[in-house]
């Protein structure tokens, strides 16, 4: 199996969504994904030392005319609920959240931020969709900006390792 | 050194920078003295200089200026890493040092213990960061930043308190459109989703 073709199809849901501005924070199981962000010549990756400070980024790069998303860790969600609440979902920021989701089941480790993830989601009022089926990744990616934009508020994608290749 | 005294010497150095003008009295202080529609009052404490960083990376060609404070940058210092490992040279940040949470009760900040912003910021690797003691040596920190092709951060010590000003009368939401619509109008770009036609 190709580890690649589930990085670079969020990718190009990203591109599809005219994002060009990508705040990130590496999890081993982001890292092709990472890299991809990185070596792209069309868009701003800005790595982050703490994911709370990527939403400001992200709200101002946002408030200039830039699309923007933020890739991380759950538990790096968890360290940003505050910049989401106070800045992004005050202010009414649209904002794409790419979320690897570590806990997940069949996973072995990380069960308490697996459990506590989508609750916390669900209480900020962030919609959240999972994304296990690599056919789905690159369509989804794209309305997800396009429902943040339409809302005016933040949107999270659950990155599973299925499709981020790093399943088994 | 007074704050309002540093902003009073700040005002007529502005022209069209785009602004992240942040918390509390030093917000308001601001707005008394220079209202004006590129003045982004949106941001919660920890957040104003990453928001200055968006701006900046989002608009290079146009200077961004952040008016901080000790608190919020020593609750997220890892903003000043991200300025200089992106070093936007774009970007002045002013940090208020009142050595105090003076909105938050008055109890010292750690810049009261020795703490000190500009060497953490030198550190982090930005280059151009100086701590200021007189309005006299704030002015020209902040005159050199402001021509810099490099990010700078200027820390001014200043007194606990501040000037009695009139409060704006508009929220934060209210704000956020009307900066969103002076840059769509000066930059002749659009920011804010159109209606569904």
């Amino acid at each position: 199996m190709d580890r690649q073709a589930g990085p670079r199809a969020i990718l190009e849901g990203l591109k599809a969504a005219g994002i060009t501005l990508i705040a990130t924070l590496p999890d081993e199981n982001l890292t092709e994904l990472l890299k991809l962000v990185e070596a792209d010549r069309e868009s701003i990756h800005v790595p982050l030392c703490r994911e709370e400070e990527g939403i400001g980024i992200c709200a101002g790069a946002t408030l200039v005319g830039k699309k923007t998303a933020i890739i991380m860790q759950n538990g790096g969600f968890l360290n940003s609920c505050n910049a989401l609440t106070t800045t992004a979902l005050q202010f009414q920021i649209p904002l794409l959240l790419l979320i690897y989701y570590a806990g997940d089941i069949g996973d072995r480790g990380f069960a308490t931020v697996g459990t506590v993830t989508e609750p916390v989601l669900h209480a900020l009022g962030i919609r959240t969709y999972l994304l296990r089926r690599m056919e789905e990744i690159k369509e989804t990616v794209h309305q997800a900006q396009v429902l943040a934009w339409d809302a005016n508020r933040p949107v999270a994608l659950l990155l599973t390792k299925d499709v981020l290749g790093t399943r088994g | 050194m007074k704050r309002f005294d540093c902003l009073k010497v700040l005002a007529p150095m502005i022209t069209d920078e785009l602004m992240v003008v942040g918390l509390g009295a030093t917000a308001q202080e601001w707005h008394a003295l220079k209202p004006r529609e590129a003045n982004l009052f949106i941001i919660a404490m920890g957040y104003n200089t990453p928001v200055g960083v968006g701006l900046a990376l989002g608009l290079p060609h146009r200077r961004v200026v952040v008016l901080d404070t000790d608190g919020s940058m020593l609750l997220n210092p890892g903003a000043l890493v991200t300025v200089a490992v992106e070093r936007p040279p774009n970007l002045t940040v002013v940090v208020f040092d009142n050595q105090a949470y003076e909105r938050g009760g008055g109890l010292p900040t750690a810049t009261a213990r020795g703490a000190d912003l500009a060497a953490l910021a030198r550190g982090a690797g930005i280059r151009h960061a100086e701590r200021v003691r007189s309005v006299r040596a704030f002015h020209r920190a902040v005159a050199a930043a402001l021509k810099r092709r490099q990010p700078s951060v200027v820390v001014a010590r200043v007194e606990r308190g501040g000037e009695k000003v009139p409060w704006r009368q508009t929220d934060g939401l209210e704000d956020k459109y009307r900066f969103a619509r002076y840059v769509e109008r000066t930059e002749g770009r659009r920011i804010l989703a159109l209606p569904e036609q």
